[in-house]
């Protein structure tokens, strides 16, 4: 009863149940979402609308909830980067999830840095070396545009083309790298090298995860047929 | 770049030849991929290696020589303090012996031999090797010019005559690695003889000093733990450390990092030596190197700023350079560590 009342779930207001939630948030729907960025509350007064001054008073009133871990007010956190180190986490070791993304970065830097260095002085502008805009543009170009899936009709099921929402897409980008870099590699090459190398060509649009992703599209292309069994 | 007597905080150039001759087995591994990355090995100035330059510039060398022990908190700049001192001496032309970490010679070592020269003591074939190798590459001018004093049996058939140059005997302890502890020990003892005489100076440079007083983790045939005197290595490094002799200088740094059996949070030197070693050290000049100063952070972050090494667009804003500061607390490894992947 005291733990439930600290959750900000009151018995009175929903079903009442003895299971605490462990996964899902069931917070009282009076709780607001904690705001992280410093420069929201630089600001001063006079800069702000109606709306927004009535959302900081209201902020002053109501119980906010608390921030995930996950959550940081640093200036270099990235929730792209965040996403990826939790798919690469594995039985919920984040610390060497993390020292295996930071190394990552690290050695996309040194490479592109290597190459910069040694490059001719007209080719030195074109040479990316930011490990942040490599990693970004890398899961872009690994993104397929259309997915397939399965529909069952008249006993047979057939794979369907079917347009894929954004976060389902930068899911299978994401899924797709660490799968190919877990999979096809040496035995004692370390996942930071495998991964650098991977994005690297990945950024070029070459690599074996581009090629995955253009054999989704040739069959999906192949499919057009089924296409009118979509009905969503 | 020799004499940098008032350019504390800036960082001054080793030229890249020079770093091969010099340090063949000296530099930290992140600080030899830093080389690698920039296509330069630049190391920045501070107050402790200005101190110990002066100290070194001052000395009288008919007098027994000095002990300087470098300590510090984990990942303050101890092992550059001592490859700017080895390098500085080296351009003035001393005969440098400089051991990497002595935390090497007593832990993970896979042959032990037992020693033909001394019954009880054991030998360590592969450390002592690899040393004489790095030692030859990093003083070859002085190994033509010094000659041995005695004669040295190395078993039943070779034999070095007294007058042969110091390099026979290197090559000796190279090409037969059974003997090459015997041949560190007879270089030592030549060095430590023939320095007094005044024709070149002698730099010890021990990193990791606090291995020579502490356990080892190996072991002996019979499972019984094996003690740091038992070792030839380390009995003949203790006596090179000893200041009974005269014409050069003992520089040394503490280290918790390779340290056995020591808590990690001990940086002073009555910790780590432990009774033994601080007495046997005991008449030495101690110098601690702390964080960086405000003034060395900003020269380290620009010199990361114009090498772009920081490539996040907000580490070039104030609130990045804040952040770094505050997190790393102003440790130089957090600061290369933290930098790594922005």
């Amino acid at each position: 009863h005291g733990t439930a009342r600290a959750l900000g779930y009151s018995p009175a207001s929903r079903v009442p149940c003895r299971i605490m939630p462990v996964r899902w948030t069931r917070y009282n729907p009076s709780y607001l979402e904690p705001e992280v960025k410093k420069e929201s509350y630089q600001r001063p007064l006079e800069e702000l609308t109606e709306e927004e001054r009535e959302q900081r008073e209201l902020k002053a009133v109501r119980p906010i909830k608390a921030a995930p871990p996950t959550l940081s007010s640093s200036v270099f956190s990235d929730p792209m980067i965040s996403k990826f180190t939790n798919m690469m986490m594995k039985s919920g070791n984040k610390v060497l999830a993390r020292s295996l993304m930071s190394q990552t970065l690290e050695n996309i830097k040194r490479k592109q840095l290597e190459k910069y260095h040694k490059a001719p002085e007209n080719e030195k502008e074109t040479i990316e070396c930011n490990p942040y805009v490599i990693f970004h543009q890398a899961l872009k170009n690994c993104q397929p545009i259309i997915g397939l899936s399965n529909i069952t009709k008249g006993g047979k099921t057939y794979q369907v083309p079917v347009p894929l929402t954004d976060n389902r897409k930068r899911f299978l980008a994401m899924k797709w790298l660490i799968t190919e870099c877990r999979e096809n590699k040496h035995r004692r090459t370390m996942m930071p090298e495998k991964l650098s190398q991977e994005l690297l060509l990945a950024f070029n649009n070459e690599g074996p995860v581009i090629k995955r992703k253009h054999v989704l599209h040739k069959m999906a292309e192949s499919n057009r047929a089924y296409a009118h069994f979509r009905w969503w | 770049a020799k004499h940098t007597e008032q350019h504390e905080g800036r960082l001054y150039n080793i030229p890249l030849e020079e770093v091969n001759a010099v340090f063949p087995h000296g530099l930290p591994h992140r600080f030899q991929q830093q080389i690698r990355t920039f296509n330069e090995a630049r190391v920045m100035v501070r107050k402790p290696a200005l101190e110990l330059l002066a100290y070194l510039k001052g000395s009288n060398f008919t007098h027994p020589a000095v002990r300087y022990v470098i300590y510090g908190e984990r990942g303050t700049g101890k092992t550059m303090t001592l490859c700017h001192v080895v390098h500085y001496c080296s351009r003035q032309g001393w005969l440098v012996l400089h051991i990497p970490d002595a935390h090497l010679w007593v832990k993970n070592c896979k042959e032990l031999l037992q020693s033909s020269y001394n019954k009880d003591r054991l030998d360590q074939p592969l450390q002592a090797s690899v040393w004489l190798k790095n030692f030859k590459t990093s003083n070859e001018r002085f190994l033509q010019e010094i000659k041995t004093q005695k004669k040295y049996m190395w078993g039943k058939r070779e034999s070095t005559e007294e007058g042969r140059p110091l390099r026979e005997v290197v090559e000796q302890g190279l090409a037969r690695v059974r003997s090459a502890s015997d041949a560190v020990g007879v270089v030592l003892r030549e060095l430590k003889q023939q320095s007094h005489r005044g024709s070149f100076r002698l730099l010890v440079a021990v990193d990791g000093v606090n291995a020579l007083w502490g356990q080892t983790t190996l072991r002996k045939e019979d499972r019984s733990p094996v003690s740091p005197e038992e070792l030839t290595l380390v009995h003949n490094l203790r006596k090179m450390v000893m200041n009974d002799w005269s014409g050069g200088a003992i520089v040394t740094t503490l280290s918790q990092t390779g340290s056995l059996f020591k808590p990690s949070s001990a940086y002073t030197p009555q910790e780590l030596l432990g009774k033994e070693g601080f007495d046997a050290l005991d008449p030495f000049v101690p110098i601690p190197v702390p964080n960086y100063s405000p003034r060395e952070f900003e020269s380290c972050y620009g010199y990361y700023l114009e090498r772009k090494w920081l490539q996040h667009d907000k580490a070039h804003t104030e609130d990045g350079k804040a952040e770094l500061q505050f997190l790393s607390g102003s440790n130089p490894r957090q600061l290369d560590r933290l930098a790594g992947p922005l």
